[in-house]
């Protein structure tokens, strides 16, 4: 009895074994197909376009009724209606952004991205469509002590792991302590657990300084300049179609007057 | 104070969402990981030896690597190695992927329990059994399975309490369980931005729910105390 | 015609002899005592009696019927066992009471799970199981245990325990009650309320097996002493005559050895 009971669960285990080979067989048979079809027409015959974005204000973020709006958002959702696709937004871990568009959960990453050279290397990205900025936060009680970027030395910057600002940073050669959100670096600095913070421009104008709620922080030198873009899978005929969808967005002027809706009036990059 | 007032009934809401995420996936796995563990207890107990050496090997992998690691290899690794993701984009799929990882992860956990349990009951009550003629069923049922109980409620209890606070962890591949609620309000959320109080509000919520499950468990032990 | 006639038993642990050609008989009412030092396979033996272990060769019957013939294994599957195992009793050195359940509960449980099998069962439920309980209070009392039916295993003496799983053998009514090496386990002050329950069921006429190191009660009690060494029956016969004046070399050593202790 107890020899007929193993053996049918060593024949069940081989089985699932078995079954996960076959469906990884039958996986690259459905996709052969489906990867000589273009992003675009992928995209389009499942009829969803899933933007990958995180809650970050202005960019993309809730509305009460629990919507998803923003400059970013609103701009997507405009997008996926050009292209006769309705839109998703799936919040993903920012640290897991490649790995989500490449694994195929997400189409785009398009969340007031910085176009470093992580993402330009392993994506194809459109044309940069927003001015930003790295910015240093101190507390304002020392940001005195501090006359230029030399003698910021010594410091321990908090930054959000993998982000524009990090990078920054490595490129001055300071220390850096590496948190998984832009949010968490301010945090930081409040706590005192770092000295300063490197955030986007974008982020500071809104949660730092008086009448925020870090109004005991502030912001003072611009790291370097930088641009937002749009992530697609490598080689993706969406990128193109975004590029144009941008052009007639902007000669008409509603990236303008969105901008203009979310605060960000002027940080438009003509396109 | 008064921002306070404002805030709390967004973020309480908020975290709510996200405690119900939490919970579904807390009580998923134990209802998928209690009765697998013990299939791979009595996989890793068999006396045909590819059997007991295939469950052997599993219940070391899993529990020789970290279980973000296995989120992330369950969620991205159809996609990016199959060319085929079978979870889709949605918080469904992420749930799905979630649940599956923590049922393998906490069944392996388990098993080792179990088979603690088993083994730790004394041959010689198996052979009371048999030397009074009752058959091996009864005593499994009558004689051993609650011996076994007993032996395995305490670190059941500890494995419990720990799958928990482990839910947390599926946040790695954006489940948005409660912590990732609390967060989302630092980086600004529903017009509360950089709040850092909802984030430790978290741990009243897993205070209070292990809380009960210890007062729970805690009365199960106590009724299994009337023997030894 | 002997009660129990065992024949040319054998028995193997992988490459080890631990049983060489056992035979014996005994007769309705006759105590026969196994004595021997350790790994002299006392103890094996009671268990291939008890089918917990399988004798690769040999055959035991009880009153003419055969139970085991180790030629004949289509008779030995687990179902056949369980009824044949039942002409014995077997109490343990280490007692292996059932915890959870009370003194009277590990009494009563095997009878009544027995009882479960009879076809009149769901008629007559009630009746069945007053009568399994009455039997199983007289046990108790008749062990001297009538104000510890309700208490658990742990809360009892080894003596106690061990009082508890004779009469909880006994409850089955087996031909056979074999023990083995009953008082090993219990410090030296107990050993003696169990000994005397079993001397007043040698005095009643039950026919026991018994494994032992009490020579002393051996000698007084047994109607038949076995001495075995590395697997054999060496000598056996008249206790007095094995004990006090032995014919073989080897039981002389084994008994002078006991007697320096």
């Amino acid at each position: 009895m107890r020899k007929v009971t193993a053996l049918l669960l060593a024949l069940v285990m081989c089985l699932s074994l078995a079954s996960c080979g076959g469906s990884s067989n039958s996986a690259e048979e459905q996709e052969a197909p489906a990867s000589a079809a273009s992003d675009l027409q992928n995209v389009q015959s499942k009829g969803t376009l899933v933007v990958g974005i995180t809650d970050f204000e202005p960019m993309d973020y809730k509305d009460e009724n629990g919507n998803w709006i923003g400059f970013d958002a609103d701009l997507a959702t405009a997008f996926a209606e050009s292209l006769g696709v309705s839109v998703e937004f799936a919040e993903i871990n920012w640290d897991n952004k490649i790995l989500e568009l490449d694994g195929g959960s997400i189409d785009c990453i398009w969340n007031g991205m910085t176009l470093t050279d992580e993402v330009t290397s392993a994506a194809s990205c459109s044309n940069p469509y927003m001015r930003n900025a790295q910015v240093v936060v101190l507390p304002a009680d020392k940001a005195e002590e501090y006359a230029d970027i030399e003698s910021l030395a010594g410091l321990t910057f908090a930054v959000e792991s993998g982000s524009a600002g990090e990078e920054a940073v490595n490129e001055l050669g300071y220390a850096t302590t590496p948190v998984t959100a832009q949010a968490d670096a301010l945090m930081e600095v409040a706590a005192g657990t770092s000295d300063a913070a490197v955030i986007d421009l974008l982020m500071a104008y809104a949660m730092v300084g008086e009448g925020t709620s870090y109004d005991n922080l502030t912001y003072t030198f611009t790291l370097n300049e930088e641009q937002y873009g749009v992530a697609f899978r490598q080689d993706s005929d969406l990128t193109d179609a975004l590029n144009a969808f941008f052009a007639a967005q902007y000669a008409d002027g509603s990236l303008d007057a969105l901008a203009e809706q979310y605060g960000l009036a002027g940080s438009v990059i003509p396109q | 104070m008064e921002l306070f007032q404002q805030q709390l009934p967004i973020v309480i809401h908020s975290l709510n969402i996200g405690f119900l995420q939490t919970l579904k996936l807390f009580f998923v796995t134990l209802i998928g990981a209690i009765p697998l563990g013990l299939v791979i207890a009595f996989g890793s107990m068999s006396r045909f030896k590819p059997l007991s050496w295939l469950s052997r090997t599993i219940v070391w992998i899993i529990r020789g690597t970290p279980l973000m690691i296995q989120l992330l290899i369950i969620y991205y690794f159809p996609g990016l190695v199959l060319g085929n993701n079978i979870w889709g984009s949605g918080e469904a799929g992420r749930f799905l992927a979630s649940a599956i990882s923590f049922i393998i992860n906490y069944a392996c956990y388990f098993s080792e329990i179990y088979r603690g349990g088993i083994q730790g009951v004394p041959h010689g009550q198996n052979e009371a059994g048999l030397v009074l003629g009752m058959t091996k069923r009864q005593i499994f049922f009558k004689v051993t399975l609650l011996q076994m109980i007993k032996r395995i409620v305490p670190p059941m209890s500890n494995e419990i309490i720990t799958l928990v606070k482990d839910t947390s962890l599926a946040r790695i591949i954006a489940l948005q369980e409660i912590i990732w609620a609390g967060q989302a309000f630092m980086k600004g959320s529903q017009g509360i931005s950089g709040a850092i109080w909802p984030l430790f509000f978290t741990a009243v919520y897993y205070l209070a729910c292990n809380g009960i499950l210890t007062i729970l468990l805690g009365r199960l032990e106590r009724r299994l105390d009337y023997f030894r | 015609m002997a009660m129990l006639e065992v024949k040319h038993i054998e028995k193997h642990f992988g490459d080890t002899k631990v049983l060489n050609d056992i035979s014996f008989s005994l007769e309705q009412g006759d105590v026969v005592s196994i004595i021997g030092s350790s790994g002299s396979g006392k103890t094996t033996l009671l268990r291939c009696l008890n089918f917990l272990e399988r004798a690769d060769g040999g055959s035991i019957a009880v009153n003419g019927e055969t139970l085991f013939n180790a030629g004949d294994r289509s008779a030995q599957s687990d179902g056949e066992i369980r009824k044949r195992r039942l002409h014995f009793g077997l109490v343990f050195q280490s007692f292996n009471l059932f915890p959870q359940y009370t003194a009277l509960k590990n009494v009563m449980l095997a009878k009544e799970l027995l009882a479960r099998e009879q076809p009149d069962f769901k008629r007559r439920r009630k009746e069945i199981l007053n009568e399994i309980e009455h039997q199983a209070r007289q046990l108790l009392i008749q062990m001297g245990l009538a104000d510890r039916m309700s208490n658990y295993p742990h809360q009892l003496s080894g003596g106690q325990q061990q009082r508890v799983a004779i009469a909880r053998a006994l409850a089955l009514e087996p031909d056979i009650l074999c023990f083995d090496e009953p008082t090993s386990a219990l410090d030296p002050e107990l050993t003696g309320e169990v000994l005397r329950v079993i001397r007043e069921l040698a005095e009643k006429k039950t026919t026991m097996i018994i494994v032992t190191h009490e020579m002393a009660f051996a000698r007084d009690v047994a109607s038949h002493v076995i001495f075995m060494d590395n697997g054999y029956i060496v000598e056996q016969g008249d206790p007095v005559q094995v004990i006090e004046h032995p014919k073989e070399e080897r039981t002389r050593q084994f008994l002078a050895h006991y007697a320096q202790k």
